[in-house]
């Protein structure tokens, strides 16, 4: 009986222990930081990384965002053996309301939209020892950067309009249509450059690092010609540039005019000076999505035919495509030029460059000053290799010139479509097939519930 | 219940106990009826006492009788009980006849407590050693459960070696949760993730984001478990059975319990099996010509030139006509004295895929132990410590043209992609990888090292004339670490920098997986004089769950290192789940004279995955059998014998994924800057298990002396509370939210028939058909209808919609059209019919089964259409109006047009499962020919799979992309081709 014994203590051990041990401890949440921790009360070390979070959200499904627009434009078709709802759907106008081409773009701009909102909610909230010059430059950039996500959807929706309010998942604001949106991105461009106008000379790299992509903001020192960090100021004139695209989308062309001079436009620089997305392989970074090797078969980018035939001799702008070994055919399309605008995937992808802004000013300058607007023009045409504009100044002839150079200019970077909507123009878009089509907006994803 | 009573009774024992043992021994032998050799291990109990014994190898036993008359009941899984009067000392000599309806054997009813079949309220399945691995070896344990019992739709996700293998039982049991039963073996919670490995994603960019997607189909991991060591495995489908695991249960449970040792000689048995695999329906090639070639791709040149070169090639074949060698070994000792007995088991399986460089390989041992310390106090420990690698390869959806099968859909005959004599491959000229190269050069293997221990102390406490109380503890340990490795060398075509490629990928994800689970309860027996027996239990349970996934990712590497630090870049990402439960379990049985058996039980939990973690949730469960056929309505010559009602009633739960409590940021980077961005997935602080009730009625005959035996079970059950990831407006930065927003029915009828059709010496015939159906309703939605598991409208998808099945498909059908119905993953039924014919020493056993009805999403042949190889692409086969061929219509007139019909198939097939032809060489010339020292030789050859009958445009109509869990299976995006295995066996004892 000793060993029976010796069980009834276990027995009695194994129920103490079990019946005292069912208070349950823990329920941790393990795999990442609480949306809430950063929202609640945003501190000094926590700004760097909010910042950065909306940066690397912005590039999130930028490549379907690109090819969509530049499949509508006509510049460039998308064959992937994996996916051919790109030489589909999107050739033929027939946009469905719940498929990737769609959502991911949408969803993608506002999950950047939701950083900035959490880390708008979090400065709000803060305890910590901000000044508030620093505050306001981060407040400023904030907004500026939503203002670029909201434009971006909005270009895409057009008159299906957008929400702009998205603060709340629980009470989201109502759709607005295109000008409305146009109004409210103004309103909150104009909102930020008081914010970053405030914090004056602030060195914002003590504050919050920004990529390397927004380095061409940064000023020399007159006499060492060493690079100076960037401050509040420089920022400032990304979001006048920015704010000088939407009010030229608005037609306000008198604003265009006064806020392309407070924004980085350099009429005599480079015209790739601008703000840029930037990329690595290393961690978890993104490689630039748009990047394709050339003379691929299965995974390619080609230009439209009448990119080539339309292209005057010489044009160096040409130079971003490049000829196949062997065209292309995917269902009824061809292609005999690789789209070559990123030559490796950790080429920078541009938000806005002074080439665009040159353009602005031209395009602006058609009814107040075409004279002024030839001056632009030509800067454009002769950084391509072409002679000065010849044309017609009339405001039609014009019209024609500035939207031909930012065909070749802007190739690619997904102005093409919203160029020729603004003029009424998508129907002298070219369609290949019988049963191709250009739509004029992108339906609103359909979990939307509109 | 009067305690004083029986305390003094313990007391009584405690002191006397050396006394009442003392009584007068009977001796006896025990011999199995269908082989005439001695039966080791049967149960020889004295009636109404506790007393009892079990035969040693030689079938002999001896138990001590204390008073005469007495009856001695002598039974054995799967003999038929017998009973033998004794009024005196006398030897036993007893023939156990085999039972062909497993009557007999006792199934589980609470967590500490069994119950004899022909006593249950529920319909629980059991599979057998010899169902499971007898006419065939299984390649994994879950696969080898298709079509052997009622109730389950059990599908393999593709056919690369290693299993993958998606369990439903009784419909869906959850959309976004958990839909896959909880493994429990010997007491042990098993784990069963499928652990998608990094670096896959990032080449095929199946999933955006080069996350780990669960399009690469990882193995779950109960492949793990050798199907050899597996004694019998019992099914509880629904929640009237399941409500003993509570938050656990609601997809089902699948308890195992493994092989014991039998105490007496011991035996040594060793079986060895060789065989080979091969695809089970390649696709062929598209009638080739010159023309062809110039009209489709302008390559009639090209074509010609290889037709006279000789070098045209059926890449399918090239890639997929293998013939993979299998061998299985497999040697098992059991043994021991009465005190101790022990089984240990090692078993070594490799098998080659059809793919070169696939396969599978897994090494097992198991060492069970029972020992008894006193008559009252018994120890069982279960050990298996299993090593497994899978070479899996690489296929499935991708968005690169990179797997295997995609890259094959843009690959011609005339294409010459074989490696010249210094291994250079050449590129593709259509496709941005070279199949052949990638096969021959990339890596994905999922490894794993896996130790399961358990252990369960009974201790009688007490014995008494009519009452006794036991102690039951268990405790048990599942632990593994699965490393996936996945190497793309840089010399592959789609990794070289000049073809856009990153110079090479190499990745190692670990994952270390801890479950560990507690359990002690109370039995208390009690027996009146008129046979009223009751059986109360209670008890405590806690189980923990620990799994830290770590992934590294590096690409750009140093030569041809593999090492992830020999590289220019690596990306790590961590997943990390720790869970905690503790539950108590009351349950109650009365059985009157076996005439009416009642339970009625309830189990409470509570999590640390809950919102409040030390909220209980209540499962109650409720069950009444009626055997009418004791209560003697019907005389004993009746042709009904056996007649019993059941019905019952339980709930249990499924958890809400783990961390779907929370909000959480992601990370990445973006210029050496670490950001924080916000997830796709919104948490919800307040979400709830999901609770299923199900109520399950039905009855159980036989006829004929139980030569015919018939169970009927209809069910129904609720699932409350659906965990659902809801779609959430996209504009609030989130896609998906987690909410307990619906509620799902399952209705569905079971119905089993066996038969003894046949029994004389030299021939006996078994045969059993079984015919089951689910219909699934969404009967409560409180969120928008929503789409999941599929690509979009125009490819076909599932949609969640108040009112419909569950698992509709739905698609639009052409531009501007609203979507419609196109199908549904439900099977309408299935049927299965299995055989075993004995004559004289040849056994034929098969088993068929029949999927009728239910549909796929196949887009296979959709990719090699826009390759313009698919083999019926010249066919006139899906226009409804046969004007236009295949090719082009699935593609003008399906996607482009916007109709996802072409690609919403029926899935139905009629498959030889298995079939295996034995011979047992008679003992007699074994004996002659060994002496004694080789006995039960035993050679034959089976198949698995080696009939299939399908329409389905594909390999194989088992098939999933997204893997096993949830709504998506189903959807077919150029998976790695199924495949039907030939063995050869030999198996002896020594």
């Amino acid at each position: 009986m000793k060993i029976s014994r010796k069980f009834y203590i276990i027995i009695l051990t194994i129920s103490i222990v079990m019946f005292t041990s069912c208070e349950l401890e823990g329920g941790e949440s393990l795999n990442g930081a609480s949306t809430t921790s950063i929202s609640d009360d945003l501190s000094r070390g926590e700004l760097p990384q909010a910042i950065s979070g909306v940066l690397s959200d912005m590039r999130g499904r930028l490549n379907t965002q690109i090819d969509v627009q530049s499949i509508l434009g006509r510049e460039y078709y998308y064959f992937t053996s994996s996916d051919p709802r790109f030489e589909g759907d999107v050739v033929t106008g027939n946009l469905d309301n719940n498929t990737f081409y769609t959502t991911a773009p949408w969803g993608s701009r506002y999950a950047a939209i939701k950083d900035v909102n959490l880390a708008l909610t979090g400065l709000e909230n803060t305890t910590s020892d901000f000044s508030e010059e620093e505050i306001a430059s981060a407040r400023g950039l904030l907004n500026t950067l939503k203002a670029h996500e909201l434009l971006m959807v909005a270009n895409n929706q057009y008159t299906n309009g957008i929400r702009v309010d998205t603060s709340d998942p629980d009470n989201l604001g109502p759709f607005v249509g295109y000008d409305e949106a146009l109004t409210t991105i103004i309103d909150l461009l104009s909102s930020a450059s008081i914010d970053i106008a405030f914090a004056g000379d602030l060195e914002l790299p003590d504050l919050f690092p920004l990529s390397s992509g927004f380095d061409d903001l940064r000023k020399t020192e007159p006499v060492t010609d060493e690079l100076l960090p960037i401050t509040a100021a420089d920022l400032l004139e990304f979001n006048k540039a920015l704010a000088a695209r939407v009010e030229l989308y608005r037609g306000n062309y008198s604003n265009v005019l006064t806020l392309l001079n407070d924004s980085f436009m350099d009429l005599t620089g480079n015209l790739g000076k601008g703000v840029y997305h930037t990329f690595s392989l290393s961690g978890s970074d993104f490689a630039n999505p748009l990047f394709l090797a050339l003379n691929q078969e299965s995974n390619v980018r080609v230009a439209h035919s009448s990119f080539i035939d339309d292209a005057l001799p010489l044009d160096s702008r040409v130079g971003k495509v490049v000829l196949r070994e062997s065209p292309v055919e995917a269902s009824g399309l061809v292609g005999e030029y690789d789209v070559w605008i990123y030559q490796s995937n950790v080429d920078n992808l541009p938000i806005i460059r002074n080439e665009e802004l040159v353009l602005l000013y031209a395009e602006a300058n058609i009814l107040i000053n075409p004279a002024e607007s030839v001056v632009a023009i030509n800067i454009v045409r002769n950084a391509a290799n072409l002679d000065n504009y010849t044309g017609a100044l009339t405001p039609a002839a014009l019209e024609n010139e500035i939207l031909f150079q930012r065909r070749y200019s802007l190739f690619g970077e997904g102005h093409r479509w919203v160029d020729m909507r603004r003029f009424g123009r998508l129907n002298e878009l070219p369609n290949d097939r019988a049963g191709d089509s250009v739509p004029e907006a992108v339906p609103v994803p359909a979990n939307e519930n509109q | 219940m009067n305690y004083t009573l029986s305390l003094r009774v313990l007391l009584f024992s405690i002191i006397f106990f050396p006394l009442l043992t003392f009584g007068q021994q009977v001796k006896g032998t025990v011999i199995d009826g269908a082989s005439n050799q001695p039966l080791p291990g049967a149960n020889v109990i004295i009636k109404g006492t506790s007393t009892g014994a079990n035969t040693d190898f030689d079938g002999n036993f001896t138990i001590n009788v204390e008073n005469f008359p007495a009856t001695l009941v002598i039974s054995s899984l799967g003999f038929e009980t017998q009973e033998v009067v004794l009024t005196e000392v006398r030897d036993v000599n007893v023939t156990l006849k085999e039972s062909a309806t497993s009557l007999d054997e006792v199934v589980i009813s609470g967590l500490a407590s069994t119950v004899k079949r022909t006593n249950a309220a529920n319909s629980v399945a059991s599979v057998s050693a010899a169902d499971l691995a007898g006419v065939t070896p299984p390649q994994t344990l879950d696969g080898a459960l298709a079509g052997k019992f009622t109730g389950a739709l059990i599908s393999s996700n593709s056919g690369a070696p290693g299993g993958g293998v998606s369990v439903k039982l009784r419909g869906i049991t959850s959309i976004n949760g958990n839909s896959q039963p909880l493994y429990i073996i010997d007491g042990v919670y098993i784990d069963n993730s499928s652990v998608s490995s990094g670096g896959l994603n990032s080449v095929s960019g199946a999933a955006s984001g080069g996350n780990p997607s669960s399009q690469d189909n990882a193995t779950n991991r109960i492949a793990d478990i050798n199907p050899d060591d597996i004694e019998n495995i019992e099914i509880l489908k629904g929640a009237s059975a399941s409500a003993i695991y509570g938050s656990r249960g609601a997809a089902g449970v699948i308890i195992i319990t493994t092989k014991k040792g039998k105490s007496g000689k011991t035996v040594l048995s060793f079986s060895q099996s060789f065989g080979f695999n091969q695809a089970i329906n390649l696709q062929g090639q598209r009638n080739w010509t010159a023309e062809l070639a110039e009209s489709q791709y302008g390559e009639g040149a090209l074509y010609t030139a290889a037709l006279n070169n000789g070098t045209l090639r059926d890449y399918e074949k090239e890639v997929y006509g293998e013939k993979g060698f299998i061998s299985n070994t497999n040697v098992s000792m059991s043994g021991g004295s009465d005190k101790t007995t022990f089984y240990v088991g090692l078993s070594r399986n490799e098998e080659e895929g059809i793919v070169k460089r696939t396969g599978y390989d897994k090494t097992s041992i198991r060492l069970n132990a029972d020992h008894r310390f006193t008559d009252n106090i018994k120890l069982a420990i279960t050990t298996n410590y299993i090593n497994s690698s899978a070479d899996r390869g690489f296929f499935n959806n991708d968005n690169t043209g990179t797997t295997l099968g995609v890259a094959l859909t843009n690959t011609r005959p005339w294409d010459y992609l074989l490696p010249d004599a210094n291994g250079n491959y050449p590129d593709h000229p259509n496709n941005s990888s070279n199949p052949l190269q990638t096969r021959d050069l990339m890596t994905n293997n999922e490894a794993t090292k896996r130790f399961i221990t358990g252990g369960t102390l009974d201790v009688n406490l007490y014995r008494g004339e009519n009452s006794d109380l036991k102690f039951v503890a268990k405790a048990g340990a599942d632990h593994y670490t699965l490393t996936g490795t996945v190497i793309f060398p840089k010399e592959l075509q789609f990794m070289r920098p000049d073809q856009g490629g990153v110079n090479g990928i190499t990745a190692v994800s670990n994952t270390t997986n801890t479950n560990a689970n507690y359990s002690a309860f109370l039995v208390h027996n009690y027996q009146t004089a008129n046979d009223l027996n009751f059986t109360t239990q209670a008890g405590v349970t806690n189980e923990q769950f620990s799994q830290n996934v770590v992934r590294v990712i590096s690409s750009d590497l140093i030569a041809s290192e593999t090492n992830v630090d020999q590289s220019a870049n690596q990306t790590v990402n961590q997943y990390r789940l720790k869970q905690e439960d503790f539950g108590f379990y009351v349950q109650e049985s009365i059985n009157y004279q076996d005439k009416l058996i009642g339970t009625l039980g309830v189990r409470g939990d509570k999590s640390t995955n809950n919102g409040d973690i030390n909220e209980l949730f209540y499962y109650p469960k409720a069950s009444l059998a009626a055997n009418l056929h004791n209560f003697g309505f019907w005389g004993d010559d009746s042709k009904i014998n056996r007649f019993k009602p059941r019905i019952a009633y339980g709930e249990a739960g499924t958890f809400a994924a783990f961390g779907s409590l929370y909000t959480l940021y992601g990370s990445s980077s973006n210029d050496g800057n670490v950001g924080i961005t916000a997830p796709i997935i919104r948490g919800n602080s307040s979400i709830t298990p999901e609770r299923q009730g199900e109520l399950e009625l039905g009855f159980d005959a036989g006829f004929f002396d139980n030569i015919v035996s018939l169970e009927f079970t209809y069910y129904k059950k609720t699932v409350e509370d659906l965990l659902l990831q809801s779609n959430i407006e996209p504009s609030t930065g989130f896609s998906t939210e987690w909410v307990n927003a619906g509620t799902l029915e399952n209705r569905g009828i079971e119905i089993g028939i066996n038969v003894a059709a046949f029994e004389s010496d030299d021939f006996q015939w078994n045969s059993g058909v079984s015919w089951y159906k689910n219909t699934s309703e969404m009967t409560e939605l409180n969120v928008p209808t929503f789409n999941l598991g599929g690509f979009g409208n125009s490819l076909g998808q599932f949609q969640i919609e108040e009112g419909k099945s569950v698992t509709q498909i739905v698609g639009t059908t052409g531009p501007d059209t609203p979507v419609s119905v196109l199908g549904d993953a439900e099977p309408d039924f299935q049927m299965s019919f299995n055989n075993r014919f004995v004559y004289k020493d040849f056994t034929l056993s098969f088993l068929w089964h029949w999927k009728k009805g239910g549909d796929n999403i196949n887009l296979t042949k959709l990719l090699s259409d826009f390759g313009g190889t698919s083999a019926d692409y010249d066919d006139f086969t899906v226009d409804p109006e046969g004007l236009i061929n295949n090719g082009t219509y699935r593609i003008e007139n399906g996607i482009f047009a916007q109709n996802a019909r072409p690609f919403v198939e029926d899935a139905s097939y009629l498959r030889l499962r298995e079939v295996g032809l034995y011979y047992i060489v008679p003992s007699k010339s074994v004996e002659k020919w060994f002496k004694g020292a080789v006995a039960n030789i035993k050679v034959g050859f089976s198949g698995n799979n080696l009939v299939n009958i399908f329409d389905y445009n594909s390999y194989d109509p088992e098939v999933s992309n997204f893997g096993g869990n949830g709504l998506s299976t189903g959807v077919e995006v150029t998976p790695f081709p199924s495949s039907k295995r030939y063995m050869f066996h030999l198996s002896a004892q020594f």
